[in-house]
């Protein structure tokens, strides 16, 4: 007995949703390539303790594990960019490089809904190259790469880890209550936050600067409200928004960015700006993406770097619901050969899809099998000994 | 536009007077229905009506901007939304509660825990360190350490006159301050300006 079914959290793409993935595919790709990307594949196996030793580890309830032949534990892909880190680090003459891909990842816990265990995505990653220019062209190339997808009225939110590190540092709070303030105004719940602060003895200043972020959100503007204390981490966090935001507006992208300095996510390997898109047709972000200077130390090389990743299934969810989603290339005709004559309909066939034309051959031969072929719309072409014949 | 997803029931009724406060036109939630989908007169709020617990989920996906729920709710559904007000409705606490002649019941180390807010029940046991048995019910819970079930439940606890009714108390409130709250979806805030909107008026009505 054949077992059919799939584990949860992953998919079969059938050929109609396989078409509009591929087509986006190719349209991203197309635009990688015109703006001077390189591709790059890593391997989707590599070892456990490559993730679980670093300081940006990977949780191990959230990578899928097995076991080599000499016992050594191993994890398929957990993502795409520590990988890309690494072979940048380890493998010479790569960096500096603006590389592409088109990978998936796989993520044990992810929680359904939109949110797959088997992540399909497509990124960039800016390796070897820092300041401010570099991550305004980063943004900008989001912004066009959803573009070309054919994505509309989308915003790029776009944040810097630096703020509220530097609103804490110094703080005297202790690694625990540090990370629950961090969730806590993560999910822009400041009551949390504040009860957490005040009983870990947290001074005024702290207080007010925390609990001003959670509505330190929406256009430039904020960057000015932004409260700015003595802490030169979270000035210069902001000094850096500011001159990102003046190149971006010079750049055109004014109308495709916001702010939110209360966008802090766990765990993550991001050392300045942090960007999501978002889309008002879909409830998650379709790309995400920021600075990471210091993740490659972790593989032996300080490569200051900058990238993104777009989930393609998610883009391709967007894309549908705004009613955008690429159409299909209709077949320009389908050849079918009489009993006797397929070489004369091979050659055809060959000839035409030689000449950029989109045809099927038939299998079945004859004049019954052409009919039925012309039923289904198609135009038929029907192949005898003396030549094609249009039916 | 903005869908909100609230809670059938009672916290559904306290949720609409309070919307109805800050000049959402509530009059849809008002008809005698058995429609989930309800619209306002003037096509600027889309309402669905969910069980309780949905309402996270609902939010989280998107396919409502914001949601009214209890945070005993959000704790148990642990969903990557926006927490943004306290709404101060339908106060309660998380309890553990059992017979009170059976104190001795708490350092049982199988201790067998009726609950419906399972992945909170199991957080909170495993944060200190202790191993139990839980039994999912999903109502009633009461009953469960009456009939021998469970040794004790873990539940929110209101008036706590269920509670009495049926000779438990309160061993031990382990949350406290547990309110309906104001929950938004991470990117409607970002992309729907009545939204943002409508959390100010809130914000205002509830002060």
């Amino acid at each position: 007995m054949t077992y059919r079914k799939l584990p949860s959290g992953v998919q079969d793409i059938l050929p109609d949703e396989c078409r509009c993935l591929m087509q986006i595919k190719a349209r991203l790709q197309h635009k990688f390539t015109a703006c001077g990307f390189e591709p790059v594949a890593s391997a989707a196996l590599e070892y456990y303790d490559t993730y679980s030793e670093i300081k940006n580890r990977v949780p191990q309830e959230r990578m899928f594990k097995c076991t080599d032949t000499d016992g050594k534990l191993l994890v398929l892909r957990p993502d795409t960019t520590l990988s890309i880190s690494r072979i940048a680090a380890a493998k010479p003459g790569v960096s500096p490089a603006r590389l592409y891909y088109f990978s998936d990842k796989w993520d044990m816990q992810s929680a359904g809904g939109i949110s797959n265990r088997e992540i399909y995505q497509a990124g960039v990653e800016c390796l070897g190259e820092e300041g401010v220019f570099s991550d305004a062209q980063a943004i900008a190339f989001a912004v066009e790469c959803l573009k070309e997808a054919g994505l509309k009225n989308f915003v790029l939110d776009i944040g810097h880890v630096g703020y509220f590190k530097g609103l804490l540092e110094g703080s005297g709070l202790s690694e625990e209550d540090a990370e629950a303030v961090r969730a806590y105004v993560n999910a822009k719940d400041g009551l949390n936050a504040e009860r957490i602060l005040r009983r870990a003895g947290a001074d005024e200043n702290l207080l007010n600067n925390v609990l001003a972020l959670p509505a330190l959100f929406g256009g430039a503007e904020v960057l000015d409200a932004a409260p700015l204390p003595e802490n030169e981490g979270a000035r210069a966090a902001i000094a850096h928004l500011k001159a990102l935001n003046g190149l971006l507006v010079k750049m055109g992208y004014e109308k495709y960015i916001c702010f939110d300095l209360g966008t802090v996510r766990k765990l993550s390997y991001y050392s300045g700006v942090v960007f999501t898109a978002l889309v008002k047709e879909l409830g998650a972000a379709v790309l995400s993406g920021g600075r990471y200077d210091n993740l490659a130390d972790d593989f032996g090389a300080h490569i200051p770097a900058v990238g993104f990743a777009i989930g393609l299934k998610r883009l391709l969810i967007a894309l549908e619901r705004q009613g955008n989603l690429p159409e299909a290339r209709p077949l320009d005709c389908v050849v079918v050969s009489e009993e006797g004559a397929e070489e004369v309909a091979y050659r055809a066939f060959q000839r035409m899809a030689g000449e950029g034309k989109r045809v099927r051959l038939c299998a079945a031969c004859g004049i019954e099998a052409a009919k039925r072929e012309k039923a289904k719309g198609q135009t038929v072409l029907f192949a005898q000994r003396d030549g094609l014949k249009e039916i | 536009m903005i869908y909100f997803a609230l809670a059938k029931g009672r916290l559904g009724s306290e949720s609409a007077a309070l919307l109805d406060r800050c000049g959402v036109d509530v009059s849809a939630l008002k008809e005698d229905t058995r429609k989930l989908v309800l619209k306002s007169a003037d096509g600027k709020y889309g309402f669905f009506l969910v069980k309780p617990s949905d309402v996270p989920i609902y939010v989280e996906a998107g396919v409502a901007d914001v949601g009214i729920a209890g945070k005993d709710t959000l704790l148990e559904e642990n969903r990557d939304l926006y927490e943004m007000l306290d709404l101060k409705i339908g106060a309660c606490s998380l309890c553990i509660a059992g017979d009170p002649a059976r104190r001795d019941l708490l350092t049982n180390p199988h201790l067998r825990v009726a609950t419906k807010y399972v992945n909170t029940a199991k957080r909170v046991f495993a944060e200190r360190g202790e191993e139990i048995e839980i039994i999912p019910l999903h109502g009633s819970i009461e009953l469960a350490p009456v009939t021998g079930l469970s040794d004790v439940i873990f539940d929110v606890v209101q008036t706590g006159s269920t509670l009495k009714a049926n000779g438990l108390a309160v061993l031990e409130e382990v949350y406290a301050g547990i309110t309906a709250r104001l929950v938004v979806n991470k990117v409607s805030l970002k992309t729907n300006p009545a939204v943002t909107a409508l959390i100010a008026r809130m914000k205002e009505a509830i002060a």
